[in-house]
């Protein structure tokens, strides 16, 4: 049996080939309501991490997943860095949620992948838009169970400004973020 | 079954020895799930996000670059055989100074005004990719001493699904720095000829630029058991 490609990581010199002009404005074919997934990402020492590549793959406001393109950029997709603070800032519109091929249902969420020196393997997991008790029968967090552990994944709202999700991100250590293979 | 085979060929995340590893790894274990109906698909790049001469390195600049001039060919599958059809592919790289046009790149070697090191392109019908390019040059860097980099290209592959999305390296056959480095040293014995090209003369321009080829594999969108 052919064995897989393995993978490496990043690296640190990625910004000038792999970043695009608004890359973290999403593109959708319809409406939606527009919001910010927006936060900082730390590494096992708390040490903001400043040259992550964040991308992001979600369902359009009906839980349709995307296809096609605006022309120039695939739908539904975002790519940004995060910055000298670790921050990174997705401009998207709120995701539906969606049904599985047996009939489970995916609570509203986003798809993300982070990417850096020091990553060997890109790390993949998905942030959730909706609070626990809205999240409860999704896959993922039946899979988890814990909700501490659980709790990682969910964007909280700010209470300022509800179109903003927060998100921060913890690659190890205290807090650290569920991360999922497949 | 399908867990046996990657552990076989992707690095850990941590792995002492590449020191950034040390406190970005996460310590927790992985959480096992299917790919959802989202990751099961991915992002379509329409035909005219690229352009034909994005897959050309070499003509960047007003003038040709320094270096080895080479084409890289080969073919992206997926576990079963099958072509990944119509796929971003983006590569990039140092030029053959070793040195990238990066703000945060101090290695006092110089810059050429007619390499960018910056490419992209879609697969064909039959999975089928090829670059032109100079061979990247090794460089140091500041992991242990005396640690230099191999030369290597840096690939982005997005499959037929997100789920297949990979971001790696290439390497170059016979390279004496493979044995030190602890990047490519981080993949398990059984995966690491998977990721050094092969000399593919007749697949190179006779006289102006030497072949070579790199095929990679993907894993397949459903190759996770059914369950959670």
């Amino acid at each position: 049996m052919a064995k897989p490609t393995p993978s490496q990581t990043v690296g640190p010199f990625f910004a000038r080939e792999l970043l695009w002009q608004d890359g973290g404005k999403v593109l959708f074919p319809g409406h939606g309501d527009r919001i910010t997934l927006t936060g900082r990402v730390f590494d096992g020492n708390g040490a903001p991490i400043f040259d992550a590549l964040f991308e992001t793959w979600q369902a359009d406001s009906g839980g349709k997943v995307p296809s096609g393109g605006d022309g120039a950029r695939p739908y539904g997709y975002g790519r940004v860095s995060t910055d000298t603070n670790g921050a990174y800032s997705i401009d998207t519109v709120m995701p539906g949620s969606f049904k599985g091929p047996a009939g489970e249902t995916y609570a509203p969420q986003i798809s993300v992948a982070i990417f850096a020196r020091g990553l060997l393997k890109a790390l993949q997991t998905r942030v959730f838009l909706a609070p626990l008790e809205e999240i409860k029968d999704d896959p993922l967090a039946r899979a988890i169970g814990d909700p501490e552990r659980l709790r990682t994944l969910i964007a909280t709202r700010d209470p300022r400004d509800p179109k903003i999700y927060r998100w921060d991100v913890r690659l190890r250590g205290a807090g650290e973020a569920v991360f999922i293979e497949y | 079954m399908a867990e046996t085979r990657l552990a076989d060929v992707h690095p850990p995340y941590l792995y002492p020895d590449y020191k950034s590893t040390r406190h970005r790894a996460p310590a927790q274990p992985l959480v096992r799930v299917a790919p959802s109906p989202l990751e099961a698909a991915g992002p379509a790049f329409p035909k005219h996000f690229v352009k034909e001469s994005e897959a050309d390195l070499t003509t960047w600049g007003k003038s040709a670059p320094l270096g080895e001039k080479m084409v890289l060919v080969g073919r992206v599958l997926d576990e079963g055989g099958r072509p990944v059809r119509r796929s971003l592919i983006e590569v990039w790289q140092a030029n053959a100074s070793g040195k990238y046009p990066h703000p945060v790149d101090d290695h006092e070697a110089p810059l050429d005004p007619n390499f960018l090191g910056k490419g992209q392109l879609l697969t064909d019908d039959e999975g089928r990719y090829r670059v032109v390019t100079v061979k990247p040059g090794a460089y140091p860097w500041q992991n242990h001493a005396f640690g230099w980099r191999p030369a290597h290209i840096h690939f982005s592959l997005f499959g037929n699904a997100y789920a297949q999305r990979l971001i790696t390296q290439m390497f170059f056959p016979g390279d004496p720095l493979l044995a030190i480095d602890p990047i490519f040293q981080s993949v398990p014995e059984a995966g690491r000829k998977l990721l050094i090209a092969d000399l593919d003369l007749e697949h190179g321009v006779e006289g102006v630029a030497l072949g070579y080829r790199f095929d990679m594999l993907l894993r397949g969108p459903h190759a996770t058991p059914m369950g959670v």
